[in-house]
């Protein structure tokens, strides 16, 4: 279980707080979508649950399986189980993909106490992970990420999801510029990985992408809080109405 | 009007000894006079400090406080084992090898080498040959002519392919540093192909060598050389290498330079196209830490119209250490058609190393394409951020990144062997320094 506890954040080089006492719980085998307008600070808060260290967290708590993950480098975070899909995935020249995927895959089983993957086994389970996944042999030889169209990145990160095992998975944004065949793929691949012990919070601006992944919750986010929560019914609500209520309410 | 030149003590102790000890040099009368105007040349100009335009960032006046006696004759005992060891894995690969221990040919620990008409400068000039003076005004070259003990003289008859690459070897050793002046040439005739790999590496003891080399290239029409200079001499190790080489029409010279933990290095390279439509490719990586200084500098003649010119310089800065690149390129008025492109980036570990870059393209016709273009840039926290979100420890993600930057030039070799080789080299080097 995900627990989000009064949690304040706040961008370490200039101190602009942009989370603002979130409060938040995803029970195990539930997905939560939430939803807000631009600068709402949806990315933040996935950022924040990845450990990405030019956010602060001034005060609250973030506890997975019920212990606090706050203090965890990103790298200790995945190996409890956190995964993040990037908005905008790096770009990452001169480390073929292959090579990425066995690192990090071994480097997280290390850390979970699981044996290390050798070389030939991993690449027959990297092979037919990208292809359900429709990712090309090629796209693995390649460098990370280094010429994919936004398509690619969006199912590469799919694949590393599927490939780490995680057990928390936060989607940030992972509809934004894909078409709808690519965003029918990307979708299949993440809703395999729903399950009675994974949690997951699917981070979106539009409604369009909760068509194929159905949350059993909706969480309003608008200005750092957390405004309004209801079922998947609230994503339809909102695609008529706007976000003109939330962004109205505080301004 | 005449200014007394004040000399250093490194310039008072080269002169001392090269009056005492220079009937030691090899060659007859005639080459005793060849040496004496080089010194003389050498002397007016004395070492070049940062008031000579070229030599701005590396002051070797202000650098080099202690200068050693230069090697002349003396017989030094190096093991093959512990040539072996010095060599790394360049001690394995299947090559010719022409070995010069202190600035002399040691045929001992060479092989033969039937594929080409081999001969060494000490032999030249202990059989009366002479040695004709490298025509520039560049002191250190001079300095070299006046000092030169020995040489590869490669010379590959037209249309010969060797199948095997030579291994060039300079290596120091003994007890007391010394200062060795190697001259090699490498001339490849018409429509010849080789591979030529230059390492030069000091043993235990002889940490703080001195080097100044000079090597002369020349390929023909047609002809197409693939040159690396390994420098792996240790951070007491000072390291002057000057290149100048001439390319025929239609041929292809590339060179690759690895320059890893050389306390004082400076690699210039002055290359002229004399032939149309011919390619050149000088890459490399410079690797510094501690007080290390690494110091690259080129300049391209496109003397010719229709050639094409590619340099790309990759660096890697931690501590305190510095690097410099200098890339010069001329587009002489008639070579049109000239397609030039440069590009040097560094990478800085810390906030007190300092990379100096300085492009400067003089271009006197007008259709040509031609580019430079040089970054200096610290790890990529964002990239960091995303690796380590993916499960991988911050060292391991920070020598990804690192890998990621070097590759880019290593890409450069084409032989896969080869690349791999001088990949472990970088890894080794970054690894080291992260552990």
């Amino acid at each position: 279980m995900l627990e989000i506890k009064n949690l304040h954040a706040k961008i370490a080089e200039n101190g602009t707080e942009i989370l603002k006492g979130i409060t938040l719980t995803v029970p195990k085998g539930e997905v939560h979508a939430i939803m807000g307008p631009n600068g709402s600070g949806k990315s933040t808060l996935a950022y924040v649950l990845a450990g990405r260290s030019d956010y602060e967290v001034t005060s609250g708590d973030i506890l997975w399986n019920g212990e606090s993950i706050l203090e965890l480098s990103p790298d200790e975070r995945a190996a409890a189980g956190v995964f993040l899909a990037f908005q905008y995935p790096m770009e990452i020249p001169g480390v073929s993909t292959m090579t990425f995927l066995r690192t990090s895959v071994n480097a997280t089983r290390k850390k979970r106490g699981q044996k290390e993957y050798s070389t030939p086994e991993f690449m027959k389970i990297a092979r037919a992970a990208a292809l359900h996944l429709g990712v090309k042999d090629d796209m693995l030889k390649r460098a990370l990420n280094v010429g994919f169209s936004g398509g690619e990145k969006k199912r590469m990160e799919v694949l590393q999801m599927a490939l780490l095992e995680p057990t928390l998975c936060v989607l940030d944004e992972t509809d934004s510029g894909l078409d709808i065949d690519a965003i029918k793929i990307v979708s299949e691949g993440a809703n395999k990985l729903r399950g009675p012990d994974k949690a997951m919070l699917v981070i979106t601006h539009y409604q369009r992408l909760l068509n194929y992944i159905t949350p059993d919750k909706v969480h309003v986010l608008a200005h750092g809080r957390i405004h309004k929560t209801g079922g998947k019914e609230l994503a339809l609500e909102l695609e008529k109405t706007g976000y003109a209520e939330f962004t109205g309410k505080a301004a | 009007m005449t200014v007394a030149i004040i000399k250093t003590k490194a310039e008072q102790a080269l002169a001392t000894d090269f009056a005492s000890r220079r009937s030691r040099l090899p060659g007859t009368a005639a080459n005793a006079k060849m040496r004496s105007e080089a010194m003389a040349a050498f002397e007016r100009a004395g070492l070049p400090h940062r008031r000579v335009e070229a030599w701005k960032y590396t002051d070797l006046r202000a650098a080099l406080k202690e200068i050693s006696p230069f090697a002349a004759g003396e017989v030094s005992d190096l093991s093959e084992a512990d040539l072996q060891l010095a060599l790394g894995a360049f001690a394995s690969i299947a090559a010719d090898r022409l070995v010069f221990v202190n600035g002399h040919y040691v045929p001992a620990l060479s092989t033969s080498a039937p594929q080409i008409n081999l001969f060494t400068l000490g032999e030249v000039l202990g059989s009366g040959g002479t040695l004709a003076p490298l025509s520039t005004d560049e002191a250190m070259v001079s300095l070299n002519g006046a000092l030169v003990t020995d040489g590869a003289i490669i010379d590959i008859a037209a249309g010969a392919t060797l199948t095997k690459p030579i291994l060039v070897i300079a290596a120091a050793t003994g007890a007391k540093p010394s200062l060795t002046a190697l001259r090699h040439m490498i001339k490849l005739g018409a429509g010849a192909a080789a591979t030529v790999i230059e390492v030069h590496v000091a043993l235990d003891g002889a940490l703080a060598s001195q080097s100044n080399s000079v090597l002369e290239i020349s390929t023909g029409d047609k002809a197409r050389l693939t040159h690396f200079l390994i420098g792996l001499e240790g951070p007491a190790a000072t390291h002057i290498q000057t290149i100048a080489a001439t390319i025929g029409a239609d041929a292809t010279l590339n060179s690759f330079q690895l320059t890893v933990g050389t306390g004082l290095a400076r690699n210039q390279a002055f290359v002229r196209f004399a032939g149309e439509r011919s390619k050149l490719d000088i890459s490399g990586l410079m690797l510094a830490r501690g007080r290390e200084h690494i110091d690259t500098t080129l300049v391209i003649d496109h003397a010719v119209p229709h050639c094409e010119s590619r340099e790309l310089f990759k660096t890697v800065l931690d501590d305190t250490a510095r690097a410099v690149f200098q890339g010069k390129v001329i587009v002489r008025p008639d070579a049109q058609k000239t397609d030039g492109k440069q590009m040097a980036k560094a990478l800085m570990l810390s906030e007190a190393c300092e990379f100096d870059s300085k492009p400067e393209l003089e271009i006197y016709a007008d259709d040509v394409v031609c580019g430079h273009g040089a970054t200096v840039a610290e790890i990529d926290p964002a990239m960091m951020f995303y690796l380590r979100s993916r499960g991988i420890p911050e060292d391991q993600a920070r020598a990804m990144l690192i890998e990621s930057f070097v590759g880019e030039a290593l890409d450069k070799i084409d032989d896969e062997g080869l690349r791999e080789l001088l990949s472990g080299i970088a890894r080794d080097w970054l690894s080291k320094g992260h552990a």
